[in-house]
């Protein structure tokens, strides 16, 4: 994570047209990190692996695969790398000499997207490990939306919810059926395809997003509901069962929306909901591998906990991924 | 089942996302499949129109030729489209039909759909943007007997990732003091003969895997880029007819969609069908070569 601070006050205050002082309030954002010289995509995604590998027990040469999830591919600054793809050469820098590599992209579910691939190449047999990595150098999209939102309407608003983060994660075979990832399962609803959409800007460095906040917020909710009761059936799990719910950090008003939505319908609610925004924002893809690291650091988890991981990314791709926490919790100390 | 497009008119630049929908489509239609049956639907476009980066293209390609069967079937069945985009340069094709071949051997899905397809992000804003504006899209089926795919296989050569480079590169105008991001593509002279040093090797080292020879390949379909790849491999190889290469349009390049364009052709000619064993050869930067031997 970069070691840059931007507060949400700092943001606001550049913004010419002070028209929406409750940002902080709503959003539970007080700041972000974002990059600064020298730092971009790849470098965020290269220390994230090679922190990754630090907690596990391979070693770089030992990686059957290497999935990078990245939506924003900066290598050098604000220039978009189209290829190699990031995969190789994330590869490249930490010596996975036999892994082998692709990039996806699929806006913010990127990273669980890789662990659902991941998982089949697993249980195929193909290979016995991957690590699923991506880098988000996404603040720069702030900059774009700081000269144009005018009014709180503004469908760049959602803009400056977002900070920057590097995230890996590897996931392996084990023998135990009882313990690791449950079920995962993901789906596209194409008719809100229009309600979040991010390009690269054509006469000026990074990019721009454009989001339907309240529309696409209604859907992914609406939606969701039997995504989470369809993951919760195949791992013959109750909501309350759940000890750990991570949803896709957005804003902390839409989480709390959403949980309340599901105390509605499934009559439940899980042990504990994570809420990750306040120092980091959103970071994209990384958002869910963050909220774990951070918990793991924080000792938050036990051993055995129901994790669900729950992604909402423009798409509107809505996914579940339903894991038992292993012995992993303590490869993980403390914070520092 | 396959399908291609180019756009309709000769000189038009086109639009990935368009065209790509377009070779969707048509695949749907010549297979008889409606589009609420695919359980996975993957672009593997590079050269995106406008270089969007979200959502996911597929998303996009998915809304167009309306596969929308969480929406027509049942909203509370678990098994409807997942879309994505995978990014691996002239690879993704053979990539995204691996993910799929996968998927159907597991009975995950019935139907899965690999989209390619690529244009000129901002018309006008490349460097030595060589790549013709194409799509194809590929339709895939569990089958009832032996017949299909068997073997897929990846090899790496990450020593050669310097030698092909794509990349936008703002850069600002003197005259008037504004910029604009251009995609550059930057390719070393040597790149297409080491790309047919590792495609041979890696063909080598197939063949030794699934105990074939190169007598018994009836049919070696490989990738049409980079430009100059496809002849000098053939010639390295020694295999002419049986070694499928398509007619370049000037200087230009079919890139992702290559593989399909070439399908495709013995698709129509009957040639895929009356071939026993079947060579699929996908090369891109990195250098990565992807290989899948197909039974029929």
């Amino acid at each position: 994570m970069p070691v840059k601070r931007l507060t949400t006050s700092e943001l606001l205050n550049k913004i010419k047209t002070p028209c929406i002082n409750k940002f902080g309030l709503l959003t539970g954002i007080r700041e972000r990190k974002v990059c600064s010289s020298g730092e971009d995509s790849f470098s965020l995604a290269v220390d994230a692996a090679k922190d990754c590998l630090s907690f596990s027990r391979y070693r770089a040469d030992e990686l059957d695969m290497i999935i990078n999830c990245s939506i924003t591919k900066y290598k050098d600054g604000l220039s978009h790398l189209y290829e190699p793809a990031f995969s190789t050469l994330i590869k490249k820098a930490i010596g996975a000499g036999k892994a082998i590599t692709f990039d996806i992209s699929n806006a913010c579910a990127g990273m669980l997207t890789g662990v659902y691939l991941a998982e089949k190449y697993i249980r195929q047999g193909i290979i016995k490990n991957c690590m699923i990595v991506s880098g988000e150098y996404i603040s720069n999209i702030c900059d774009h939306a700081m000269k144009n939102i005018k009014t709180s309407l503004s469908s760049e608003l959602s803009s400056l919810t977002l900070g920057d983060c590097g995230a890996a994660v590897i996931i392996e075979r084990i023998n135990d059926e009882n313990n690791g990832l449950i079920v995962s399962g993901f789906t596209t609803f194409s008719r809100y395809s229009n309600l979040c959409t991010g390009r690269q800007n054509r006469n000026s460095p990074g990019g721009r997003m454009k989001t339907n906040a309240k529309q696409i917020h209604d859907a992914a909710i609406y939606e969701s509901v039997s995504i989470v009761k369809n993951a919760l059936k195949k791992s013959n799990l109750s909501f309350k069962e759940i000890a750990w719910l991570i949803p896709h950090q957005t804003s902390r008003s839409s989480i709390i929306s959403g949980a309340n939505h599901y105390l509605g319908y499934f009559g439940e609610k899980p042990g504990q909901i994570a809420i990750t925004l306040k120092e980091t924002g959103n970071t994209a893809s990384t958002t869910h591998f963050l909220a774990l690291y951070r918990y793991l650091n924080e000792r938050r988890f036990s051993e055995n906990d129901n994790i669900m991981l729950l992604c909402f990314a423009s798409g509107l791709i809505i996914g579940a991924v339903i894991f038992k926490m292993n012995k992993m919790v303590y490869r993980y100390g403390n914070i520092n | 089942m396959v399908a291609v497009t180019r756009p309709r008119l000769r000189f038009s630049r086109g639009n990935s996302i368009k065209l790509s929908a377009r070779a969707a489509h048509q695949c749907l239609i010549n297979s008889g499949v409606k589009p609420w049956d695919l359980g996975l639907l993957i672009n593997t476009g590079i050269y995106r129109h406008r270089n969007i980066g979200e959502p996911a293209i597929a998303a996009l390609i998915q809304e167009i030729i309306s596969a929308k069967r969480a929406n027509k079937v049942n909203s509370h069945n678990y098994n409807n489209t997942f879309s994505f985009d995978l990014n691996n340069g002239g690879c993704g094709i053979m990539t995204g039909i691996e993910i799929i071949h996968g998927s159907l051997n597991n009975s995950e899905i019935s139907y899965g759909m690999v989209v390619a397809g690529d244009s000129e992000p901002f018309p006008g804003l490349s460097k030595n943007f060589n790549i013709n504006s194409a799509a194809a899209a590929l339709i895939l089926s569990k089958s009832n007997d032996s017949r299909g795919f068997c073997l897929f296989r990846t090899y790496s050569f990450p020593e050669y990732s310097g030698e092909f480079i794509s990349r936008t590169v703002y850069s600002i105008k003197r005259r008037n003091n504004r910029g604009k991001n251009i995609l550059n593509i930057r390719q070393q002279e040597s790149y297409p003969d080491f790309c047919v040093d590792c495609a041979a090797k890696s063909l080598s080292d197939f063949l030794n895997e699934s105990g074939k020879t190169l007598n018994e390949i009836d049919l070696i379909i490989p990738s049409q880029s980079p430009p100059g790849f496809t002849k000098r491999l053939k010639t390295r190889l020694d295999m002419y007819d049986n070694f499928i290469e398509i007619s370049q349009t000037g200087n230009k390049v079919f890139y992702t969609a290559g593989l399909a364009f070439a399908i495709k052709k013995v698709w129509d000619d009957d040639r895929f069908r009356n071939s026993k064993n079947i060579i699929f050869l996908t090369i891109g930067s990195g250098i990565n070569v992807s290989l899948a031997l197909y039974r029929n």
